[in-house]
Order: structure tokens, then C-alpha cells, then sequence
């Protein structure tokens, strides 16, 4: 009866508080909506987004009232721990999409920031010669495909920035 | 008495009208040539690799290729686009099984179950299956485009404003399923999904909505989304691991013998049988476009089957019913377009653009002054899907070990692929952006229970509700009024009716089976307590 | 030490830039084409645009980029605010769309935030009506609308695009009342809604019109020009031959622009070599097999054509 891949073996879920935190800011996006689409003119434009913001407040209401009263069970959360390995790679991540893709070209930033990654998240020694050998070989490999793939079979112009 | 020999006359009519649509068979030689042939292979790998590459969407495929077909005879032109075109739909399913990121829209209800498959180390299966589904949902629409092509034309406009705005209630109708365990999570997310389809400046008054920063103006894109929503989420899923554990995850990938996915298939028709009759009647209709096809067909395989509870967990009627569906609907999807000359779907759109290049007018005449052409795209098409299917089964072992690249590597590379896939769907910086901000967002709702599969939707079906709804009141207005318009008709009143129907059975479903299920539970409990102290 | 080299990158890129003027261009063009993959202008930007890499042409290819979104909005936005003005994106433009919206506000641009470069093709509004319409001519359309105000459904392609002022100007011509039902998803949306009967009429596109006629679908019982189409529609007469003072101004007007602050030499050099491009052999055949009729027009025609459509806008919807 019990599906083992659909019982993970990590923390089942997280807990009221964590649970309270989503259920509170989808609640204020929904507000945000509502007021919004309820002040704006002309009503002509905004007919459809009012109907959607009234369905929308009266979920996330339901919704952070579960959470409230602790019956919200469904999702893992996120734990100290996972958040600490995600934040390197996110801010690569962040930097790369937000600034460096566009300053500095896309096909420069975007080695740069494969390299990272994979050097953040390798479990080999970082003094290991043969490791970094590996990860700029795949590296230099993937833009490759990458150009070619974009650049020359489907002539996508990217941002050059400041070296391409 | 009087009425036999009609019955009969009518029916030796339809048999003649058949009868002559078997024209198909003589212009398959054409397909044949080597040029043709070269390029209908080069096409269906082609259109594989594209549609497989996550942000590659089909429509972007075949417009992509339209200035190659400059060089081509036009019914060589068009054999590459109809290969491409059928190609990319079912390659968008090798990246939604290996890595839960959907090649397009109609490959999210594939991504469900396909990748759950996946991670327990089945992706050849998933891949085979899914492959054969496509080749025989997408063999049955180009039989249904080749046969009932004049039929099905009446039946395109009788889909008017109303029927639409109903056929989006509809498919709003199964977000509170589809692919959560929370029916008011996965609500909520269909809310959310339909509110973010209402950003940009209005179409028809210019009139900016929810414009929070200029990237938005034009709304948020629906491919770019798509990216954002499934590849982000996976790539910060991969870095959750950490260093640590990065070699585990290379999982085995066994063999899956083809055979026997053959045979699966086969045991598992309903399925099948369901995707595609919901792929072709969907493909039919112009304006909603395969895009829900596949979502619509996998919520109603999951509500048929017996085993509802494991879909989502890696079941494989999941994907055949999806799968199945988005290839049905491409040849249907072309009735609209050959018939009227009016695109049923974005893609249809860059088609009549391919056949306008070369002089080829959809009407009536295409059938007759450019048969040859007309014939052999449609030959090319059925040839495409067994191709496909065929090219697609035999590399499936190949594509799976994607699963055994090291998960650092995996996540570089799909964080790439998300930026160029999204900046080049419409070569705008606004969009990489939304696509980064979405994924960051979904990521976190995500662990809490949200789903994307839901949020996709709204965003899929807000537009086909709202535009058709606005131009359906205006109409409405120099007319009898709202009420008149939107609900009499026997159209109008057959989709209220399977509106109510789905809502109903959503709330039978999971709100009064849970509970009846927990209470029999107990019941059962305390009767077997009560045992025990006897 | 980086600031140093970063500025000596600037450096050598800015000279390297006006060293490029001299040998525009050396790499591929884009062109933005403001509405979706298929539509009619997507379809013409591309036909018209395949032999810029002839060597006796720009000698470098041209690329379409498409920025669908709010009638075309979207799009010239994006191209007036964002853009390079280098010569090496041009947009195609449509008018009268992005004069009227640019009246009506709510735009980032206006007539003078572009330098148009040539035009290639002019494609009238005609007036079309399902296959069992009871209208036969124009004038029964007309006198049905004066008598039932607001009655007579017309689809079109949008607000303020060329379908729409043609509906205003036989409005203000006539005093009768249509409903105007601005349809998304474009001219063929509009399209599909005249032939299904879902509306009483449209106005849309010759050229869309004419293929829909083709295969049986519509009847076409005005167009909107000064002469008939001899070309596609030699039957059909024109409003003015209908007995309404109904000029041109609707006509959509296709072309090449780049945004205002182009260097003089670019600009020259694109508008001595692209109303030739549109004048190829190939070109010219491959419009005529789409029913797109062609009007290929200076730079100087097009200004001209621009100042004046300005002027009228302003004064028909001076009154909205």
C-alpha cells in the first residue's frame, strides 16, 4: 500500500513556522493584486485580474489559515543546511543573470560561471591538478557546443559586452 | 423505406470521399527521393536534438529553419518543417523524463511522472514508452488530418468567443489536481499562474498591468517561464545536495529491452486511447493549441485509472497519456490551417508563413492545383512520426545515462542552457531576467508544496479565457446581451455541463474520498482495537 | 589597475566602432518586427529581407527578431528606448499603427523617435463579410448600421491600428454606428471570426482578404484606397466609388526604419541599398505568390508620408 518514492527518507515536513512563512507572502502578493486591480482604471482592462484576484485572496485566506492552525503538511522545507550549500551557487547564479551575462558577453561570463560551479560543487580536493584540468576541459567543451548550437546552426546574437 | 437507398447513397458518398483521400498513398514515392528522404531524416534528428534542448520551443524550430526552405523546391521546404515540427514536439520529452524540465508546454504533464520514473533509475523505460506513444498518437492525427480534413473544417468554426472562454474554464477546472498532494495549494497555484498572465500592457487599450519593472511590459513569456519555473528549481535542487554527495547520485541505468515497452504499451491502452482521442479532438480546435493537450489528457487518464494514487509517483500511463496526446494534436492542429488558412497554433502560424513563401495558398485548391505538395507534406509527416518514434526508441538507452553526468557539471550546464534558451526565444534580456526571478520564486513555494505544473497552466490558459471573454462581451453587448451569448447553444451548454462535471468530481475527488478513506481507516481501527480485548 | 584596462577596452571598442562605419556592415543585421512569428508583417519582413546578403546588396544577412505584444507596442517600445543606434538592428515599421498609438499615448515613442530607411509594401483595409452575409454592397452595410446603431458586429486586427481608423472614418463619413470588436492574436484572429459568422464583418488586410476569398471563404465588398487593386482585386470597388469620402489613410504601410540618432553615413548607405533589395527579382516574385502587393518607396516618399498621416491622425482622433 505504501509507495516507498513517494515517502522520502529526508524530514517529511517542514514545520508550522517554516510553513507559515510561504503562506504569508503568497497571502500579501494576493493582496498587492487585489488592490491593485481593484483601484486601477480603465475597468475595461482590468475586468479579467479582478475575477483572478478574488479567487486568488480567498486561496491564500484558506491557505494561511491551514498554515496558522498547523495543517499544512504537504513539502519538505528547507533546512539550515541545504540553504548553506545553495547559497554559493546561487549568488554565481544570480550574478551571472543579473549583470555579468550582459556586461561582460554572454559566451565570456557564461565559461566563467560554468567553471565556478562546477569547482563549488566538486567533491575533489581544490589543490587536485588533474580535477582542474577536468572542469576546464568539460567546460571549454560545453560553450563550445553551446556556440554552436546558438551562434552558427541557429544565428542567436547574444550580447557581446566587454569581450563576447 | 424511402430512407435506405439515401442511407445508402450517403454512405457511398462518404465512402468515395474516403476513398479519394487514399490519394496519400500515391505521392509517398515523392517522400522517398534522396534529397527529400536526406532531409526528412536531418529534420526528425534535427527537430530531436532541438526540441530536446531545454528553452528550444517547436515554434521557434520551424521559424528558426524557414530561411533554409528559401533554397528548397516547396515541397522540399516544407518536408523539413513538417519533420522539424513533429520532431520537437516529442523530443521535449527526452529533457522533461532525464530532467524534469519540460522542451515546451506540452511536455509538462510528461515531465510529472517520466522524471519521477527516471529517478528510480527507469528513464530508458520512460524514454521508450514516451516515444512510442508520440509515434502512434502522432500516426493516428496525420491519419485524422489525411481523412476527415473536410469534415473537421465545419467543426473549426463552431468554436466561437464563448466556447473558448468555457474550453479555458474547463482546463482551469483540473489545476486543483494536477500534480500536488495539497488541493488548495495546487489551486492557489493555478491563481497565481492565471495572475502572472495578466502582467504586461494590455493588448487591445495599451493599457500596462502590474508593470513592476520595464522587463515586464511585454508580459511574461511563456517559454522563458517554462524555463525558469522547471530548470531553476532543478538546478538549486542539485546544489541542495552539496559537495558531499555528488558521485552517489549517479544512478545505474539498466537496459530496458524495447520489446517489452511494447508490449507495456499495449497492456496499458486505455491510456494510450484516452491521449490520443484528447490530443486530436483538442488539435482540432483553433486557439488553445497543443499546448494543453498533454495536461488535459494526463488529468484524465489519472481519473480514469484505477491506480490514480501512484500517478505522479512514476507512473507510466502518466506519460503515454501525455505524450500520446501532444502528437496527436499535430496533425489535427493543421485542419484549421489547410482548410481556412488560419493557424490553429503559434507553430501553424510559422507553417502558413512557410507555405505562403513558396506561393501555396490554404483553401480548397490545395488539395487539387497543389496536391503534389500538399500530399507529399502530409506523407512527410507520417513518415516523421515513424522516424521519430523509431530513432527516438533505439537512442532512448544512450539519451538515459544523461542521469550518470556528475551532478555539479548537470547543474552548470542546465544553468547555461536556461540563460541562452531564454534570451533567445525573443533575443530580450527582460526575459532572462523573469526567467531567473520565476525559477528563484517557484523554487521556494516549491518546498512548501506549490507545484509548477498547476502555475504553468494558469499562465497557458489565463490569456484563451481573458482575451475570449473581453471580445465575447463586446460582441455579447451589440448583440442580445452576456447572457444570451455565453450561455445558450448547445455548445455553450455541453461545456457549462463538463465545467460543472470536472468541479464537481474535483471536489468529489479531494475533499469527500480523503475523508471517507481516513474514516473508514479508523472505523477499521477501532474494530480491530474492539477485537483485541475480546 | 582594472579600472584602467576596463577603460582601455572601452577605448578600443569605441574606435574600433567608428572605424566600422566606414565598412558598414560587417556582420549580420537584425530586423525587430513588432507582431508574432506568421503574421503578415512577420511573413513580408522575411521575404523581403532574404537577399540582403547578396554581395551586390548589404553583403551581410538580414535576421528577424520578433517582439510580439500590445498590438505592436511592445515591440517599438523596446526599439526606441533599448537599441543601438548602430545601424545593426532595424525595425520594421507598420503605418499608420505606431503614429496613432503614439497620438493616444502611453508609448515611449513618437514620429520623430525613428528615421525610416524605405518602404516596401502598402496594404490596404478592405471591408469583408461572411459568405451568407445579407449584405451585398457596402451601401446595404452602411444603411443597415444607420438604422440599427451599434448592431453591425466588425472584427479587426486591434485599436488604432489601420482597420480601426478605417471603421472611424466611414463612421464619421456616414454617421452610422458599427461595433468595432478588436480581436487579439491579430488580423487572421479577426479573419477567422468573419468567416465563422461569429461577427456581421471585418475590416482586414487585402492581402489576407484576398486568400480568404481564394478558398471560398468571405466576400470582400470594399477597399479602402484611392484606385482599386488591379493586381488582386480588380472587382472590388473602392469606398470612394461606393459614394463615401473615404481616403487612404488606413492603408498599412510596411517598411525599414532605424532609431533617431543613426549616423548620417549609416543611414545613407541603408537607404541607397534597401529600396533596391526590395526591387530583386526574387523578392518581387515571392510577395506577388504570397498576394502581398508591394509599394517600395524612398526615404524621402516615406518621410513625407509620415509628416502627413501624422497630421490627419491627429485630427480623426482628436475627437476619441
Amino acid at each position: 500500500m505504501t509507495d516507498p518514492v513517494s515517502k522520502p527518507a529526508a524530514p517529511a515536513s517542514a514545520n508550522r513556522l517554516q510553513h507559515l512563512v510561504p503562506a504569508l507572502i503568497v497571502l500579501a502578493v494576493a493582496a498587492v493584486v487585489a488592490v491593485t486591480s481593484w483601484t486601477q482604471q480603465p475597468a475595461d482592462v482590468f475586468v479579467f485580474p479582478r475575477l483572478v484576484s478574488v479567487f486568488f485572496v480567498i486561496l491564500a485566506l484558506w491557505n494561511a489559515t491551514r498554515a496558522v492552525l498547523g495543517l499544512s503538511k504537504v513539502g519538505t522545507g528547507l533546512s539550515l543546511r541545504e540553504a548553506l550549500n545553495i547559497l554559493p551557487g546561487a549568488l554565481v547564479m544570480i550574478a551571472l543573470i543579473y549583470g555579468a551575462a550582459k556586461f561582460f558577453g554572454f559566451y565570456a561570463a557564461s565559461s566563467v560561471a560554468f567553471l565556478t560551479i562546477a569547482t563549488l560543487y566538486d567533491p575533489a580536493k581544490l589543490t587536485s591538478l588533474r580535477a582542474w584540468l577536468v572542469r576546464i576541459a568539460v567546460s571549454a567543451a560545453f560553450m563550445g557546443v553551446i556556440y554552436l548550437l546558438f551562434a552558427v546552426l541557429l544565428r542567436v546574437q547574444t550580447p557581446r559586452g566587454l569581450f563576447f | 423505406m424511402a430512407l435506405r437507398p439515401r442511407l445508402r447513397g450517403g454512405l457511398n458518398a462518404v465512402f468515395w470521399e474516403l476513398w479519394s483521400r487514399m490519394e496519400f498513398l500515391t505521392y509517398m514515392g515523392a517522400v522517398f527521393e534522396p534529397l527529400s528522404l536526406a532531409l526528412l531524416v536531418g529534420g526528425t534528428i534535427g527537430g530531436l536534438i532541438l526540441g530536446a534542448t531545454p528553452g528550444l520551443s517547436p515554434t521557434m524550430a520551424v521559424a528558426l529553419l524557414i530561411p533554409f526552405t528559401f533554397h528548397l523546391q516547396p515541397a522540399q521546404g516544407l518536408i523539413l518543417l513538417g519533420a522539424a515540427y513533429t520532431s520537437t514536439v516529442a523530443g521535449g520529452a527526452v529533457s522533461a523524463i532525464l530532467l524534469k524540465i519540460p522542451g515546451a508546454p506540452a511536455n509538462i504533464a510528461t515531465a510529472i511522472d517520466g522524471n519521477a520514473m527516471a529517478r528510480k533509475g527507469e528513464g530508458a523505460r520512460a524514454l521508450q514508452l514516451s516515444f512510442l506513444a508520440s509515434g502512434v498518437g502522432g500516426v493516428f492525427g496525420v491519419f485524422v488530418l489525411i481523412f476527415l480534413t473536410p469534415v473537421l473544417a465545419k467543426w473549426v468554426l463552431a468554436f466561437s468567443f464563448p466556447h473558448l472562454f468555457w474550453l479555458a474554464i474547463l482546463g482551469v477546472t483540473i489545476i486543483g489536481s494536477l500534480d500536488t498532494k495539497s488541493f488548495v495549494k495546487g489551486l492557489l497555484s493555478g491563481c497565481i499562474g492565471l495572475w502572472l498572465s495578466t502582467i504586461g500592457t494590455d493588448d487591445i487599450y495599451g493599457v500596462p498591468r502590474f508593470v513592476f519593472h520595464d522587463s515586464l511590459t511585454g508580459g511574461i513569456n511563456i517559454i522563458a517561464a517554462l524555463i525558469g519555473l522547471f530548470a531553476i528549481p532543478q538546478v538549486l535542487d542539485m546544489m541542495a545536495k552539496g559537495r558531499s554527495s555528488a558521485v552517489i547520485e549517479a544512478l545505474e541505468v539498466p537496459r530496458h529491452a524495447i520489446l517489452s515497452a511494447v508490449r507495456e504499451l499495449i497492456s496499458r491502452a486505455r491510456a494510450l486511447i484516452l491521449g490520443t482521442g484528447i490530443g486530436t479532438i483538442i488539435g482540432i480546435i483553433p486557439g488553445v493549441g497543443g499546448q494543453v493537450a498533454g495536461l488535459v489528457a494526463y488529468d484524465q487518464a489519472q481519473k480514469f485509472s484505477p491506480e490514480r494514487d501512484k500517478f505522479g509517483s512514476g507512473h507510466p500511463e502518466g506519460i503515454i497519456a501525455a505524450e500520446s496526446a501532444n502528437n496527436a494534436m499535430v496533425g489535427p492542429s493543421l485542419v484549421p490551417l489547410l482548410t481556412l488558412g488560419i493557424p490553429g497554433s503559434p507553430t501553424a502560424a510559422v507553417l502558413l508563413g512557410g507555405l505562403l513563401i513558396h506561393g501555396i495558398f490554404p483553401g480548397p485548391d490545395l488539395f487539387t492545383t497543389h496536391a503534389a505538395v500538399t500530399w507529399t507534406f502530409i506523407d512527410s509527416m507520417l513518415i516523421g512520426q515513424i522516424l521519430m518514434a523509431t530513432f527516438g526508441i533505439l537512442t532512448a538507452g544512450i539519451a538515459a545515462k544523461i542521469s550518470r553526468v556528475p551532478m555539479p557539471i548537470m547543474a552548470a550546464a542546465v544553468l547555461i542552457l536556461a540563460l541562452f534558451g531564454s534570451y533567445s526565444v525573443q533575443q530580450s534580456m527582460g526575459d532572462v531576467y523573469v526567467m531567473l526571478g520565476l525559477g528563484l520564486g517557484m523554487y521556494g513555494l516549491q518546498k512548501f508544496g506549490f507545484s509548477a505544473a498547476p502555475l504553468v497552466l494558469g499562465l497557458i490558459l489565463g490569456p484563451i479565457a481573458a482575451d475570449n471573454f473581453q471580445t465575447g462581451s463586446m460582441i455579447a453587448a451589440a448583440q442580445n446581451g452576456p447572457w444570451v451569448y455565453f450561455f445558450t447553444g448547445w455548445l455553450n451548454i455541453l461545456l457549462i455541463a463538463m465545467v460543472l462535471g470536472s468541479i464537481a468530481y474535483s471536489f468529489w475527488i479531494n475533499m469527500i474520498v480523503p475523508r471517507r478513506k481516513a474514516q473508514a481507516q479508523k472505523a477499521q481501527a477501532q474494530k480491530a482495537g474492539g477485537q483485541g480485548h475480546d | 589597475m582594472m579600472k584602467i584596462i576596463a577603460g582601455a577596452l572601452v577605448a578600443l571598442t569605441m574606435t574600433a566602432g567608428s572605424a566600422l562605419a566606414q565598412s558598414y556592415p560587417d556582420r549580420p543585421i537584425g530586423v525587430a518586427v513588432s507582431y508574432g512569428a506568421g503574421g503578415a508583417t512577420d511573413f513580408q519582413a522575411r521575404i523581403v529581407t532574404m537577399v540582403a546578403g547578396n554581395e551586390d546588396m548589404l553583403g551581410q544577412p538580414m535576421y528577424i527578431l520578433n517582439k510580439p505584444g500590445s498590438g505592436g507596442r511592445v515591440g517599438w517600445n523596446w526599439f526606441a528606448t533599448e537599441v543601438d543606434a548602430d545601424g545593426y538592428t532595424l525595425s520594421a515599421y507598420n503605418v499608420p499603427h505606431f503614429i496613432a498609438q503614439s497620438i493616444k499615448g502611453g508609448v515611449k515613442y513618437d514620429v520623430n523617435s525613428f528615421e525610416p530607411i524605405a518602404n516596401w509594401g502598402s496594404d490596404p483595409a478592405v471591408v469583408v463579410v461572411p459568405n451568407d452575409s445579407p449584405f451585398n454592397t457596402i451601401q446595404d452595410m452602411v444603411e443597415y448600421a444607420t438604422n440599427n446603431p451599434g448592431k453591425v458586429t466588425l472584427s479587426g486586427a486591434g485599436l488604432f491600428v489601420g482597420h480601426h481608423i478605417a471603421a472611424l472614418q466611414l463612421e464619421k463619413e456616414t454617421g452610422a454606428k458599427f461595433a468595432y470588436i478588436p480581436t487579439k492574436g491579430g488580423g487572421a484572429a479577426a479573419m477567422k471570426a468573419a468567416i465563422a459568422g461569429d461577427v456581421m464583418g471585418g475590416i482586414n488586410n487585402l492581402s489576407d482578404a484576398f486568400r480568404a476569398r481564394e478558398a471560398g471563404n468571405i466576400r470582400i465588398l470594399a477597399v479602402a484606397d484611392l484606385q482599386r487593386n488591379e493586381e488582386f482585386l480588380p472587382d472590388v470597388p473602392t469606398l470612394m466609388e461606393a459614394g463615401y469620402d473615404v481616403d487612404d489613410s488606413s492603408v498599412n504601410f510596411r517598411g525599414l526604419m532605424v532609431p533617431a540618432g543613426t549616423p548620417q553615413d549609416v543611414i545613407d548607405a541603408l537607404s541607397a541599398t534597401v529600396p533596391e533589395m526590395f526591387n530583386h527579382g526574387r523578392v518581387v516574385g515571392k510577395m506577388a505568390a504570397g498576394g502581398s502587393p508591394m509599394k517600395v518607396m524612398s526615404r524621402e516618399d516615406v518621410q513625407a508620408m509620415w509628416a502627413e498621416r501624422q497630421a490627419f491622425l491627429q485630427d480623426l482622433l482628436a475627437g476619441l
